[in-house]
């Protein structure tokens, strides 16, 4: 086991990558720990900065403004669309409704009847929207004889409902703690392929150099077994890095972990440590170059991680940019961890396609193995 | 014979890299094969040693057919490779160890093998360094250690010297005559014409993929018609003398250079004393005045028509 042997003992070599991508990795991890609100499971109203242009200057319109005062600071302001985008742009509001002169005729025609610029940047200012549609609907509802009872709506607007969890199943796990492991599992994703792209790239780049390579072939070790032995180096470095960032997570929410599925995100994690192993060995049959070998792990690792749903949530992303994306296994890891109520059946499509991956990124990576070699 | 390698014809697209290369190698011998760079060297060494596949011919070693996988015969062989082939992020000591445990599976015959190997090439000192803290020469040597860790019978160096300081250069010689007595049989691949005929037993020319000649030194510096060269330089006349030198019996032809005359002589006795007969009778005074014999860049002068070193 030579081959092996020195192939861990070269690994060793680049202990500092690795520890500094994990010590970066946990220190973020501890801070997003702390500042995580297990106790939020559910949708929260914010109170948010609010700008109103009024040019309807109406009962219905002063309705709709004393509602949203309720909940969240209202500003008033002109209407000048330029300065509007500058003062959600500076984060002087988080939201801009435009009220128009003919609010109460598009109001009453069902016509869309205000104009809302929000910050893209904040989940939150989505609640805006809900809450004018709220508004309307309801006054809609009251309307009779073309006039709007806004006593009534101002009344049924102030009812609450309250919603008693009796029993909680097996698939609702969906607690802070759940989502803590879904976001922290999605990093693993991010730096998986980071550190297996670089640090067995880098290593791989001193085992294919022509000269050391002839030098194993011409030896009296038979090639295939020198080969087998650096793979299984490969996969013992792999599963390595893999184990101790899952790890890294136990440690991090020890006390919360009765209440995860963790053998979904255990196996999700393996079959995907698995998959970029397999691309990893495609890259290195295509460059030893170490600058190429670096730029492939940032570039692959931030690109799939952006586009797959690392970063910004699926739900937040664009159709085209998920079609995108399942072209590449990071994406049917991060809908595994992301699955609210999960079933052996709902996993294994995911984990299939990971593994489907893994097998084209073996076979594409022999194929330019063997080009080589008949040279 | 230890190495047998017959009509090997090895191409690349329109180029032939070996066109019809024929090589002998007897035991304990150090062959050394000779040429300009490009003329085929490596790409030989590679062909016999199946790291290159090859369009036509036949290669045995040690009697027995050689491929990829007659790991029996491999077991033997060692590799001196043109390049340092080494692993950066190991030290001098690991890197032996490594390439040695590509054939020594014993751990304590190859603890031993390793220091042996050590201290044969140098790098006691220095076994606990990472190659890129040793000179150029220090690199070849490592280089060379890894390559005879394992004791192998039959060695190929190519071109070991290569950019390496005249200290380390001799180092490495001196150290190649000593596996030679030790019982190893040598192929040492060069384009230094001093090296080759300071430590070959026997040498093959190369040029263009083709063994052009084979034989010892002085079999091959026998092929040429030049016998002595004399070298002379005159304080008079000006004008070129050439013609009238050519006059002197058995000079084959002259050329001159920087000023002074080279006048090669075919066989023949007394040539010198035709030359001082020659300058008395022409009121001559020379400058210089000297005698050579025929070097190998003159055998490959005559058989190719170009300088060796062009």
């Amino acid at each position: 086991m030579t081959v092996y042997r020195y192939f861990i003992k070269i690994t060793t070599r680049y202990k500092w990558i690795i520890l500094g991508y994990a010590a970066i990795f946990f220190l973020l991890s501890v801070i997003s720990s702390i500042n995580t609100k297990t106790k939020e499971t559910a949708f929260m109203e914010e109170s948010l900065n609010i700008g109103i242009v009024d040019d309807s200057k109406g009962s219905l319109s002063d309705g709709l403004i004393d509602y949203l005062g309720k909940n969240n600071t209202i500003v008033e302001m002109e209407n000048d669309i330029d300065y509007i985008k500058d003062q959600i742009f500076l984060e002087v509001v988080d939201a801009v409704i435009i009220i128009p002169q003919d609010f109460q005729s598009r109001v009453e025609n069902k016509e869309e009847s205000v104009e809302i610029f929000r910050d893209d940047r904040k989940m939150e200012s989505l609640q805006i929207e809900n809450q004018v549609n709220k508004f309307l609907v309801f006054s809609n509802a009251t309307r009779r004889d073309g006039k709007f009872d806004l006593a009534r709506v101002k009344d049924v607007l102030k009812e609450k409902v309250n919603v008693d969890v009796l029993k909680t199943g097996p698939t609702s796990k969906n607690s802070g703690t759940d989502a803590w492991f879904g976001i922290y599992f999605n990093f693993i994703g991010y730096i998986v392929i980071t550190i297996y792209i670089l640090v067995i790239g880098l290593i791989m780049a001193e085992f294919n150099d022509k000269n050391i390579r002839d030098r194993m072939r011409i030896s009296s070790k038979k090639f295939l077994k020198s080969n087998a032995e650096i793979y299984l180096g490969q996969i013992t470095l792999g599963m390595l890095i893999t184990t101790i960032f899952i790890l890294g997570g136990i440690i991090l929410k020890g006390k919360h972990i009765g209440e995860v599925d963790l053998s979904r995100y255990l196996i999700n994690a393996y079959v995907f440590s698995f998959a970029i192993l397999c691309f990893t060995f495609l890259i290195n049959n295509l460059t030893t170059s170490r600058f190429a070998i670096s730029g492939v792990s940032t570039v692959v690792s931030l690109g799939t991680a952006f586009v797959s749903g690392v970063f910004v949530p699926q739900e937040l992303l664009g159709e085209k940019v998920l079609a995108m994306a399942k072209f590449f296994p990071m994406y049917y890891y991060v809908r595994i961890n992301n699955m609210k109520a999960v079933s052996a059946m709902d996993m294994s499509y995911g984990l299939r396609m990971q593994l489907l991956f893994g097998a084209i990124f073996l076979l594409t990576g022999l194929g330019f193995s063997r080009a080589k070699q008949k040279i | 014979m230890v190495i047998k390698a017959e009509n090997i014809v090895k191409k690349y697209k329109e180029l032939n890299a070996l066109d019809h290369f024929n090589m002998e190698v007897k035991e304990g011998e150090i062959l050394g094969l000779l040429g300009p760079n490009g003329c085929g060297k490596t790409t030989a060494i590679n062909c016999i040693l199946s790291l290159l596949k090859f369009d036509e011919g036949d290669i045995q070693i040690f009697g027995q057919k050689m491929t990829p996988t007659s790991y029996n015969i491999k077991k033997q062989i060692g590799l001196v490779p043109q390049e340092v082939a080494v692993f950066e992020n190991l030290t001098v000591e690991e890197n032996i160890d490594y390439f040695c445990g590509l054939y020594i599976e014993d751990k304590n015959i190859r603890r031993e093998y390793v220091k042996e190997v050590i201290d044969f090439v140098g790098l006691t000192e220095y076994k606990k360094f990472y190659p890129k803290k040793l000179s150029g020469g220090l690199k070849r040597r490592l280089n060379i250690a890894c390559g005879i860790s394992h004791k192998p019978k039959l060695i190929f160096l190519d071109e070991p010297t290569v950019a390496v300081d005249a200290q380390s250069r001799n180092f490495i010689l001196e150290g190649i005559k000593r596996l030679n007595k030790e019982g190893s049989t040598i192929i040492y691949t060069t384009h230094y014409l001093e090296e080759a005929e300071m430590l070959c037993d026997r040498i093959i020319i190369m040029d263009r993929g083709k063994s052009l000649v084979t034989g010892t030194v002085e079999e091959l510096k026998s092929i040429t018609s030049t016998r002595e060269k004399i070298i002379a330089g005159f304080e008079n006349p000006e004008e070129d003398i050439s013609d009238k030198i050519k006059s002197i019996p058995h000079v084959l032809d002259v050329g001159k250079a920087h000023g002074e005359y080279i006048i090669n002589f075919e066989n023949g006795t007394n040539n010198l004393s035709n030359l001082l007969d020659f300058i008395k009778d022409n009121d001559l005074t020379y400058t210089k005045l000297y005698s050579q014999l025929p070097s190998l860049n003159d055998v490959f002068l005559e058989l190719t028509g170009k300088e060796l070193r062009e």
